[in-house]
């Protein structure tokens, strides 16, 4: 188990150094840079302008500013925005909270929905359900999220008025039915194509559960379905469900960033996409490693419960 | 309407007034801190205001580089010597008078300036404030290792003496007259606070500041909004209200529809977008109003390119632009056409400029004239010069582009082919603006600093980088004219001298064309009916600079 | 966003064959019928329509669907929306093809290079590959769109750049487990070199997941293409895109949803369709999808 912690441990470093540097280069690939944004200030003069380049280090050679910012980030200083002077992880940490919440949020919603519609799909087999579902999960995979969200806001905050067009709670109230009221559409969005997931995989891990030995060993002895299902199906099922939910993080991720763009939602995709607007680069590089750690991590914590539980895998 | 409030016939400060008691709905409150509007305010500051932004505030030091969006906030928790009124007059704030040549303030040969300041104002912390904090600000402002905003004006500034806790004195290098306008938005930070910070570009001030300002730093929940609370120990008038928030909505539909459904009581920048003027107008207790900006929109050109170099090229093109209809139909009437970059209200301001008027078939008559002639391929050439350009602007603007398609339809009717090629902020407003990398650009620009004419940077000669300047003339305008008039303005202190000079520098501007003046910008700004206090101020970037008077009625 | 699909566990068709497959190969036929439909109408089209896509009609903004010949309305500039639909096909669908295309290329010779020669090469391309795929693809495409100049090619360019890596992950596991067969082996002790025994022993036998993988991609890219453009940094005006349609629909959506619910719809069709396709092709080719 050391030697397998170790092995997967150097790997998602490597893995790290890799993301950073790419992010690295694409960033500073741009012309015009964090100070384009200053062109047009009447009072800024040229003289101005690259006085602040050399306050940045924007004059250095590309690969001094990568060590140096990489070397920093080794000893626990993720830097400072360029935008506010505010340490870069203070400002992650004032954002994760909403993001995680709405993950988590649509993250629940998914695997209940999608459970629901997969067993059901499963036990009821080509049934007029089980097709409307496939098909349905196929859409569901091919509409863009950020279309959707619209399409979301036209009807039911501009036709019926039933939830509010965007932020995550009002000022001045902040109660919890008052979150819930503004986290009820978009947490909706985000989690339709996750839906569509886990309502495939469930169908085909409660397909596989049932033609399994110990179900039919648990119906001949008389047991319900549905308490086959839940103790057998279900129980069989979880295992891999870890590694699912692990693999999905990216893409998840991504869906926060579309739609957090869209519902106007204060976390971490609108501060993507803010820093960016900014050419914020130590924000973006900051958010760039944060959500890759995010991801590597989700992925190590998979694999470590599956190797825990599975000893086979720890093997191969 | 906003003819209403500019016509020629009125003159300009009754316009102003009429236009400040229209969006107040009630007299226009008085100048900051002068006795005369010593009226009686409500005892303790009560209510709330919501300002909705399209944009973040982040930066809260003031002294740092920073957007527009951040000056709300700056002119909410800090005073600076002077504030600008909504009549382009500068009054005093801890400064206790203008100085001048009369008053002997500034000396005669302009290069000494000596101010006295208030006595009774403390800081956020209780702590008196003093010319130490002056003379810190602006030695700051100049340290070589701080973040700065703008340093222009301020590096002129030699041997500041604090005379008494009360006075202050320091030299110029050289005459330069728009320091004034640039001091009036030259926030004082407090000194025993930052002299302790190592590094003053990560201070925890800068997260949490401490002004002397009529509203106190409350709470920040980044990414969303930032609470600011009533000074009610605030040396001049106000505040009324307990509360100022700055919300944060980056998305303009929804900040409007925030603002309809009374979430935020008042609209700030980017304002209401013009497609839901007609509405907003409509609104139940709501009051939505037409407010000039600063800034003008314009064709931009460069000069340097071949096919923009001769005049009859410039004014061709300014004749093929149907204003009319890119005002009335894109903009929905909203901003208001104009022939130069100085902003109608300001008294430098030249009403009699030549009025721009779209015909196609004059504009076919000069190209003509003037030798560029229809090639094989339908596009005018003029001795191998085809009469092609691009025309850029920022990405992701949907009415610029809707406004670009519309003038490359017009233009090819009149032989002219324009491409469009769009950028991304972050790179159109770099290199590629800066070195005059472009062909044309759409653009909407400020000119003046505070209400000071002064526009060297923009339009002097030796402001073309791409000759070795330091500015940015951009369009690479050249004319000897115009360079000596500029540098005879910087050295005056006279308004009337100075109207004549930049009123004559419009005129040049406007006959040579280095770019086409499409409109100047008005605001649709609006606010609760219930909130009074509410005075747009054209010399200044935000509609927060007067927070401080703000009320809502009983 | 779809990416999502590739990241499937192992269904496992054997247990549904007959009528479910029966099935599948129905939805396939229909996606390739509704692509064919949307590439001929998008050719074709503008040409059948009374109107030039770029041609501004002051007069006639934000008609509605259905006014006169405007069957899908008019946009701001009262251009007509059904031809611009269907010119921003061309280019959607142009784009998206040549993405794949490209991201195919890339990714099959990462694939192949990394499977055959193992190794620490081997090792470097896999853990890169693992490296692109570790963040939000979105955030990769975001940041090279802001940076560089929106032309068709170029982002074209930068979709591949950011999708190839699945295709490489298949073809890298199909390969490692091809070299070790016979026939390659004796490829081998002929003394074939290693270029031939890759491009012509190896891939052949690799070719159906490739092209399951690449059916898949275009549904991604279309979806990428839509978002970056949507955003503002992708296909700049006046060429239409479905994604730049879309781009300021959001202003307009309380006084003209149309312009934001018609282009969206094409999209998700398109995309459908070729999720469709990708579905179908898999069972098919009878690819197993242990590694998609």
């Amino acid at each position: 188990m050391p030697g397998f912690l170790l092995n997967r441990f150097s790997q998602s470093i490597v893995l790290l150094v890799i993301v950073s540097i790419i992010g690295f280069t694409v960033l500073n690939f741009m012309p015009g840079g964090p100070l384009a944004q200053f062109g047009l200030d009447p009072g800024m003069t040229q003289k101005d302008i690259e006085r602040l380049a050399e306050q940045l280090g924007l004059n250095r050679p590309l690969w001094i500013q990568y060590f140096d910012w990489a070397w920093r980030l080794v000893q626990g200083d993720w830097g400072h925005s360029f935008r506010d002077g505010t340490p870069v992880l203070a400002v992650i940490g004032r954002h994760l909270f909403a993001t995680l919440l709405l993950m988590g949020t649509s993250t629940a919603l998914a695997i209940a929905i999608g459970s629901w519609i997969g067993i059901r799909g499963a036990t009821h087999r080509y049934s007029l359900f089980d097709y409307c579902a496939t098909i349905g999960a196929m859409v569901a995979l091919s509409v863009p999220t950020f279309w959707f969200g619209l399409v979301g806001i036209y009807i039911f905050t501009l036709k019926l008025g039933w939830v509010p067009a965007g932020n995550m709670y009002t000022i001045g109230d902040g109660s919890v039915p008052d979150y819930l009221h503004h986290l009820i559409l978009p947490s909706l969005v985000l989690s339709l194509v996750h839906v569509a997931v886990w309502s495939r995989y469930m169908r085909t891990a409660t397909l596989d559960a049932l033609s399994q030995d110990f179900v039919k060993t648990a119906r001949a002895k008389g047991l319900s379905e549905r308490r086959i299902l839940l103790k057998h199906v279900v129980g069989n099922a979880l295992l891999p469900m870890i590694t699912l939910a692990g693999v999905q993080l990216p893409s998840i991720l991504t869906g926060a960033l579309v739609t957090e763009t869209i519902f106007t939602w204060p976390g971490m995709g609108r501060l993507f996409l803010d820093s960016l607007g900014y050419s914020d680069y130590p924000m973006v590089m900051g958010l760039l490693i944060f959500s890759a750690i995010l991801v590597v991590l989700g992925n190590l914590v998979a694999d470590i419960l599956v190797a825990l539980v599975d000893p086979r895998i720890r093997l191969s | 309407m906003t003819e209403a409030y500019f016509d020629s016939s009125y003159s300009r400060r009754n316009a102003l007034r009429l236009m400040v008691a229209g969006a107040a709905g009630l007299a226009a409150p008085g100048l900051l801190g002068t006795p005369a509007f010593a009226q009686k305010a409500p005892a303790k500051p009560s209510g709330r205001i919501v300002v909705g932004l399209g944009q973040e505030p982040t930066v809260f030091n003031p002294l740092m580089v920073h957007i527009e969006v951040d000056d709300g906030v700056h002119f909410s928790v800090f005073d600076a010597l002077f504030r600008i009124d909504p009549k382009g007059e500068i009054q005093p704030n801890l400064a206790v008078e203008v100085p001048n040549q009369k008053n002997g303030g500034i000396s005669e040969d302009g290069l000494k300036w000596h101010l006295r300041l208030r006595d009774d104002v403390r800081w956020h912390d209780g702590k008196p404030f003093t010319a130490e904090d002056v003379k810190f600000t602006l030695e700051l402002i100049t340290n070589p290792d701080f973040r700065s905003w703008r340093t222009a004006g301020h590096a002129l500034v030699r041997d500041i003496t604090v005379i008494s806790p009360t006075e202050i004195s320091w030299r110029m290098e050289q005459v330069f007259a728009p320091y004034l306008s640039f001091l009036t938005e030259t926030f004082i930070v407090p000194k025993h606070i930052l002299e302790k910070e190592a590094n003053p570009n990560n201070a925890a001030f800068n997260q949490a500041p401490v002004g002397t300002g009529a509203f106190k730093w409350g709470q920040r929940v980044a990414g969303d909004h930032l609470e600011l609370v009533a000074n009610s120990e605030y040396f001049g008038e106000g505040p009324h209200i307990e509360k100022l928030i700055f919300k944060y909505i980056p998305d303009l539909t929804v900040l409007y529809t925030q603002f309809k459904s009374g979430d935020v009581d008042l609209m700030g920048q980017p304002y209401i977008t013009a497609d839901h003027y007609e509405e907003a107008k409509a609104l139940a207790n709501r009051v939505v109003t037409l407010v000039p900006k600063a800034s003008f929109e314009s064709f931009y050109l460069n000069l340097e390119r071949p096919q923009f170099r001769e005049l009859a090229v410039r004014e061709a093109l300014y004749a093929a632009i149907d204003k009319e209809s890119i005002i009335q139909g894109l903009y929905y009437g909203v901003p208001t056409p104009t022939e130069t970059f100085m902003p109608r209200q300001a008294i430098y301001y030249n009403p009699n400029l030549p009025a721009h008027a779209y015909n196609l078939d004059r504009a076919r008559q000069i190209l003509d004239q003037a030798g560029w002639m229809p090639g094989r391929d339908g596009i005018r050439a003029k001795s191998g010069v085809r009469l092609s350009f691009a025309s850029s602007t920022t990405s992701g603007d949907p009415l610029r582009e809707q406004v670009q398609q519309f003038l490359q339809q017009t233009f090819s009717q009149l032989g002219v082919e324009m491409k469009i090629s769009n950028l991304p902020a972050a790179v159109m407003w770099g290199e590629f603006w800066q070195q005059s990398q472009f062909d044309s650009v759409i653009v909407g620009s400020t000119y003046l600093i505070g209400a000071d004419p002064d526009v060297t940077n923009r339009l002097h000669s030796r402001s073309i980088r791409t000759k070795g300047g330091r500015g940015s003339n951009n369009a690479q305008y050249s004319n000897l004219e115009v360079d000596a008039l500029l540098d005879q303005g910087v050295r005056s202190f006279d308004p009337d001298a100075r109207r004549t000079i930049y009123r004559r520098v419009q005129e040049l501007v406007r006959r040579d064309l280095p770019f086409l003046p499409l409109y100047q910008i008005n605001a649709v700004q609006g606010n609760k009916k219930g909130i009074s206090g509410v005075a747009p101020n054209v010399n200044t970037r935000t509609e927060s600079w007067n927070a401080l008077a703000w009320s809502w009625a009983s | 966003m779809t990416d999502i699909a590739a990241h499937l566990p192992p269904i496992r068709w054997w247990h549904s064959r007959g009528v479910r497959r029966f099935m599948r190969h129905h939805l396939a036929l229909l996606g390739f019928a509704m692509i064919a439909l949307l590439v001929l109408a998008c050719v074709l089209g503008p040409y059948a329509l009374p109107y030039d896509s770029l041609h501004i009609d002051m007069r006639a903004r934000f008609a509605p669907p259905l006014s006169g010949h405007h069957y899908f309305g008019t946009d701001p500039l009262g251009r007509d929306l059904a031809v611009r639909l269907l010119m921003a096909g061309r280019v959607s669908l142009l784009v998206g093809f040549s993405a794949m295309l490209l991201s195919t290329l890339i990714g099959t010779l990462v694939g192949v290079t990394a499977g055959y020669r193992g190794g620490w090469i081997g090792a470097a391309l896999m853990r890169t590959v693992d490296g692109f795929l570790s963040f939000p693809s979105i955030f990769l495409v975001l940041a090279l769109a802001a940076t560089l100049r929106p032309s068709p090619m170029m982002i074209t360019v930068i979709i591949a750049v950011t999708s190839w890596m699945e295709v490489a992950r298949i073809v890298e596991a199909e390969v490692r487990s091809l070299r070790e067969r016979e026939f390659v082996q004796a490829a081998r002790m002929v003394g074939l070199s290693g270029r031939h025994i890759m491009l012509r022993e190896i891939l052949p036998n690799a070719t159906g997941p490739i092209i399951v993988a690449a059916s898949l991609t275009v549904a991604r890219a279309i979806l990428l293409e839509a978002y970056i453009s949507f955003l503002g940094y992708g296909i700049q005006p006046p060429l239409p895109s479905w994604g730049n349609l879309l781009n300021g629909a959001q202003q307009y959506l309380a006084s003209a949803p149309w312009l934001a619910i018609i282009p969206g719809a094409a999209i998700t069709i398109a995309v459908t369709s070729f999720n469709f396709i990708g579905d179908g092709l898999r069972d098919a080719l009878d690819v197993r999808d242990d590694h998609i």
